[in-house]
């Protein structure tokens, strides 16, 4: 089993199966209208019954959706509508405001890349939101997705009628591939993470290619590999610890910031590594939340589960 | 006139390379069946790119440019097989026309 050319061998001696008659057949005896009430039963357990609410207190979760979102919608027009037009003349082209990042950005943080500074600094509260958003979303996934606890089979089924039944398993030229490239991508993560504050890049860039290298991980050598050192466990407490760090650190820069205090974080010397502050730190964090949520996300919709 | 010389070396293996890859695009097109849609890709991937790739390291000289693009062209040497094998595996176990198109027997 685990020699890959034996897998090979035998994922091509599955292949020669006529499968397309196979599944045909399978589609045929499934349809509803079939007569074979027996075979039909397992397509029907993949959506069992569950217990239904009271009618009066459904039509009102409904009611109340709808008019949340209508009500957000009406929001966000409202707001746009109040947008400068584009192009008009009294639209600020560039605003006092760049201006601003751009004279003093180098000597305030001590980062050479200016847009870290500008993201995680001047404007830190708004990526302290959206490092949350992030983190919600997919807990909001989690729990649309996943099975309740006591559904031992759920996983089971999702194996049975899930898509990777078509796809290689333990794939000897996939596996080859992947040992080369995967180390890269991640180790090419890792760089723009660490050099988010003196070279273009950051904490979601660089997160976003290490949940790709992840994500290409989980792929290549199937679930088993990836969910030894992915769980939900791990995925809950580096991701929570990764937030709670994040605004353990933007408290003490706005509480320091705002009273004048001198911070225990310098600017150092602009084009090293740790310049520009707590920018390298704060970097750290959004990049493994970011890493860790695109890796949940995928696995999440993949198979439902870690 | 090294300049020139390197100038028309440039233009071309611009032009070799857009050649091979106007070649990939119209079988990509006119090509009916997935595998031969996939070997008129892949001359797109190999020597498309490379002479562009080449191309582009003539015009930017030996320095670490140049390696740049030498890497650009190493991996997608790396991972354009990776998905091809990935998709004519994909293609030989679900397309049902595959032992009338490409003479495979399948039982």
């Amino acid at each position: 089993m685990k020699n890959p050319i034996n897998s090979l061998k035998r994922f091509i001696e599955q292949g020669s199966d006529p499968l397309g008659e196979e599944m045909l057949s399978e589609l045929e005896l499934n349809r509803p209208d079939a007569d074979g009430e027996a075979l039909a039963a397992p397509r029907r357990s993949l959506f069992s019954e569950k217990p239904r609410r009271p009618r009066l207190i459904h039509a009102l979760y409904a009611a109340s959706s709808v008019a949340l979102c209508l009500a957000l919608i009406g929001i966000l027009l409202y707001t746009v509508s109040g947008l400068p037009s584009f192009g008009g003349a009294d639209t600020l082209a560039d605003s006092e405001v760049s201006a601003f990042y751009i004279e003093n950005g180098l000597k305030d943080t001590g980062a050479g890349n200016i847009i870290a500074p500008i993201i995680l600094s001047y404007r830190g509260f708004d990526t302290l939101g959206e490092s949350h958003v992030l983190f919600i979303a997919a807990v909001a996934v989690m729990l649309l997705l996943r099975p309740a606890p006591s559904d031992k089979s759920a996983l089971l089924r999702a194996y049975e009628y899930g898509d990777d039944k078509e796809e290689p398993h333990d794939d000897l030229i996939l596996m080859a591939g992947g040992r080369v490239i995967v180390p890269l991508i991640l180790m090419f993560g890792v760089y723009i993470i660490l050099n988010g504050n003196i070279s273009p890049g950051g904490g979601f860039s660089g997160g976003a290619v290490i949940g790709a290298g992840l994500i290409m991980y989980l792929s290549i050598y199937g679930y088993g590999p990836a969910s030894r050192f992915m769980t939900l466990r791990v995925y809950r407490a580096v991701s929570a610890c990764a937030l709670g760090l994040y605004s353990l650190f933007k408290t003490y820069h706005f509480v320091t910031g705002f009273n004048g205090i001198e911070s225990v974080f310098s600017a150092g010397i602009p084009g090293t590594i740790f310049s520009g502050g707590m920018l390298l730190y704060l970097n750290i964090f959004v990049g493994t939340v970011v890493a860790l949520t695109m890796y949940a996300l995928f696995t999440l919709f993949r198979k439902g589960d870690f | 006139m090294p300049e020139v010389i390197r100038f028309i070396l440039f233009c071309a293996l611009l032009a070799l390379g857009l050649g091979f890859m106007l070649s990939a695009l119209i079988g990509v097109n006119r090509f009916g069946f997935s595998l031969n849609r996939l070997h008129a890709a892949s001359v797109g991937d190999t020597m498309g790119l490379g002479c562009i790739v080449l191309a582009c390291a003539v015009k930017a000289g030996l320095d670490a440019v140049t390696l740049k693009f030498l890497l650009v062209y190493a991996f997608m040497l790396l991972t354009s097989p990776m998905s091809g094998h990935l998709i004519g595996l994909l293609v030989y176990r679900t397309d049902r026309s595959i032992s009338r198109e490409a003479g495979i027997w399948k039982p």
